[in-house]
């Protein structure tokens, strides 16, 4: 079997015998990310609402459906509302914390049956299979947003505690809840978080996946004809609170 | 499948998907549905060109420290509790995969599409092994059923149509399916879900690795690269060791142009970037994550002739304009990786000897070279390779003779000027109306499927001392 180190050293033999085909260099990135970031949501505190339009047009573009609550105390109505018309009513969500708020109780009262996911692993091998069956059987997963990218109509989703993957993943139905401190402009101020979160600090409290996430899974496969739900949602809604989520 | 049986010469192999009346139509309407999506996708996006400029710069600087990169990209991904794996051979990737699945009692592998384990014919050794491999891309899926190749690398079934899928589903899947893509999509789905919900290890490949991080880029419509990074219990990565990029920053960049260079759309669905296993706290991920990094020809390519294949990003944008590939597909070519950028990296593989045919297959349009995003000199490198291929003496005699006398004659004055009549004479039972319809003995092959244009009875250098 090859080892690292010889794996390594044939790369630097051959790189050691060519000056490459022009001169070049990699894309400068910011050197202090966190100052960059709060940069960027400092200007979006006043162009957010111009943001929020690009995001919403994007958004339907890829066939994502685009709700907007006056506060985080209307979402459950609006999510009440998707349920009645899909006819369904088992939902999971983030645990609360993640999410922002609690919920479950409104969502009770409107008639669903909603689940909050852990705020951590679960120990028992046997909990956690049960727990993968609800999700599966679920129909509607309700998450937080990390970042909304107007320009592409994007949402980013970080897993962790509290926000496993599969809310948003196994239900045919995902609704996604933001406010204006997630909506961000592009791809490219996307990738000042990405660098951001990836350091030191955050980079112990954070999951594994980041997730982004452009309307409903889709696929083209047979005969080019579009085709909606292949293995993830075959919907997507994104509720825009205008009220911000944490108080 | 014969049209892709290498023992067949590739002539027969693109004149029996000449004769093809489905495979032609099919062909036409893909690769020309795929154009203008493409070019719509870049009309909206002025900032495309210079993002395409900087994605090549990058995958250059990439490549001149790619010893640097790739060595952090391990440290990265070992940090994280990752394990690394180098493979120089197919054999040696496959092996190392199979050992994971061993030592983790695997019985089923779900996989997304991963051009890096069709090339190590990954399927195949893990059905040998006792391991169900289920590709769950929806095309690669179709073609796994039917037992056949992809023909094209992000749309692998344009092949196939939504009857001969159909009766495929009944066949196979025991099920009765109207020819509906949407109905079919949703059988798909429902026998998918289970399998990924069953099975232990989760393949894929990857889009991109970023060295700073240890981070796995995953770029999918469908979301299956989602599933076999979250549900199964052991995630394995295969990818090729050009697939580094710097940093997230980086990756941005390449973001911005694949999606739109491939399907047209601003940003692929799910683009998933996964950081090793499963983090404390977290309640789904696997409890291992292994990456492959696989040479099988590349490293050696840094400093050779075809260094700038290794720039490509596999987004099919130069199949799609290849007056060749359009007329072909890719199952003629023979190969995992078909179309202009194919040949090279067969050649790259395989070695030049493997597509002494191929590299003709190319009318050097120069096509490829302007829709790839990153600016791949395409029909550089395969001039370049068909003189390798020429000076290697592995192309036919006819050819080198004929080149050979060529070279003669053209460097040498005296012998052009006594040439010229010769040819007259020579050409005199075989040309028509200006034309070399055919050319007898060895050299038949020539004008099989194109004229010759016939020497004039008087050349331009004739004419200039009359001229003057
Ligand atoms: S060579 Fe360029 S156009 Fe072709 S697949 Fe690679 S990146 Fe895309």
């Amino acid at each position: 079997m090859t080892t690292r180190t010889e794996f390594l050293s044939r790369i630097r033999t051959e790189v050691g015998k060519t000056p490459g085909l022009f001169s070049a260099r990699t894309a400068p990135r910011p050197s202090d990310p966190r100052a960059v970031s709060e940069t960027i949501k400092r200007e979006l505190a006043e162009r957010w609402p111009q943001a929020l339009e690009r995001f919403q047009l994007e958004f339907e573009r890829v066939a994502g459906v685009f709700h907007r609550a006056a506060s985080i105390a209307v979402v459950p109505q609006v999510v009440a509302g998707i349920a009645r018309e899909n006819e369904v009513r088992r939902l999971v969500a983030w645990d609360a914390p993640e999410l922002g708020a609690d919920l479950l109780d409104a969502l009770t009262a409107r008639g669903l049956e909603p689940f909050a996911m852990p705020p951590g692993d679960l120990a028992d091998a046997t909990e956690r299979a049960e727990l993968r069956r609800r999700v599966a059987d679920a129909e509607l997963g309700l998450t937080g947003v990390d970042l909304a990218i107007a320009e592409t109509g994007t949402l980013v989703l970080r897993s962790g505690a509290g926000r496993p993957r599969s809310t948003s993943l196994l239900p045919a139905c995902h609704i996604a809840v933001f406010d204006r401190t997630a909506l961000i402009e592009t791809l490219g101020q996307a990738g000042v978080f990405l660098e951001l979160w990836n350091r030191g600090e955050l980079e112990g409290r954070i999951g594994a996946v980041t997730s982004f996430i452009t309307g409903p899974s889709r696929t083209a496969d047979i005969e080019l004809t579009l085709t909606r739900g292949v293995h993830g949602p075959k919907e997507v809604h994104a509720i825009f609170v205008d009220q911000a989520i944490r108080g | 499948m014969s049209e892709t049986d290498l023992s067949v010469p590739f002539r027969r192999r693109a004149g029996s998907a000449l004769g093809d009346k489905h495979l032609q139509e099919a062909l036409t309407i893909a690769t020309t549905k795929f154009i203008g999506l493409r070019r719509d996708a870049f009309d909206e996006f002025p900032e495309g060109e210079r993002l395409r400029d900087l994605a090549r710069e990058i995958k250059e600087a990439t490549l001149q420290h790619l010893h640097r990169y790739v060595e952090q990209l391990i440290d990265s991904v070992e940090r994280l509790g990752g394990h690394v794996h180098y493979a120089t051979t197919p054999e040696e990737a496959r092996r190392v995969v199979l050992d994971i699945a061993a030592r983790t009692g695997a019985r089923m592998a779900v996989k997304s599409k991963s051009m890096a384990s069709e090339e190590i014919h990954l399927n195949e050794a893990l059905e040998a092994a006792g391991v169900i491999p289920i590709e769950t891309d929806l095309g690669e899926y179709i073609i796994q059923l039917a037992h056949e190749r992809p023909s094209h690398i992000i749309a692998p079934a344009i092949h196939k149509t939504k009857g001969q899928v159909a009766d495929l589903f009944a066949k196979e899947l025991k099920r009765q399916v109207a020819a509906d893509p949407e109905e079919l999509t949703r059988i798909a789905r429902v026998e998918l879900r289970q399998k990924f919900l069953e099975a232990d290890l989760g393949i894929t490949g990857a889009n991109f690795a970023v060295a700073d991080t240890g981070t796995v880029v995953l770029v999918t419509n469908e979301g299956n690269g989602r599933m076999v990074t979250s549900l199964p219990r052991v995630h394995v990565a295969v990818m090729g060791v050009e697939k580094v990029v710097p940093s997230m920053t980086d990756l941005m960049v390449f973001l911005q142009i694949l999606a739109k260079s491939a399907t047209g759309q601003k940003l692929s669905v799910y683009t998933t970037l996964v950081r090793g296993p499963r983090r404390p706290g977290e309640l789904e991920g696997p409890d291992e994550f292994h990456l492959v990094l696989l040479d099988n020809g590349r490293i050696r390519q840094i400093a050779g002739p075809l260094r700038e294949a290794l720039y490509c990003l596999r987004c099919g944008a130069c199949l799609n304009v290849c007056p060749v590939y359009r007329q072909i597909g890719g199952h003629a070519y023979g190969y995992t990786y078909p179309g202009p950028i194919g040949i090279l990296l067969t050649a790259m593989l395989e070695g030049p000897g493997s597509v002494k045919d191929l590299a003709h297959a190319s009318s050097l349009c120069g096509a490829c070279a302007d829709a790839c995003p990153v600016r791949i000199d395409i029909p550089k490198m395969l001039v370049e390779l068909r003189r390798e291929i020429h000076e290697a003496r592995i192309a036919p005699w006819t050819e080198r003779l004929a080149y050979g006398l060529m070279e003669k004659v053209l460097a040498s004055p005296s012998l052009y000027r006594w040439s010229k009549p010769l040819a007259r004479l020579l050409q005199r039972p075989f040309a028509r109306d200006g034309r070399i319809r055919s050319v007898p003995l060895a050299f038949t092959e020539w004008t099989r499927t194109r004229d010759l244009p016939a020497l004039a009875p008087q050349t331009f250098h004739e004419q200039w001392p009359t001229l003057k």
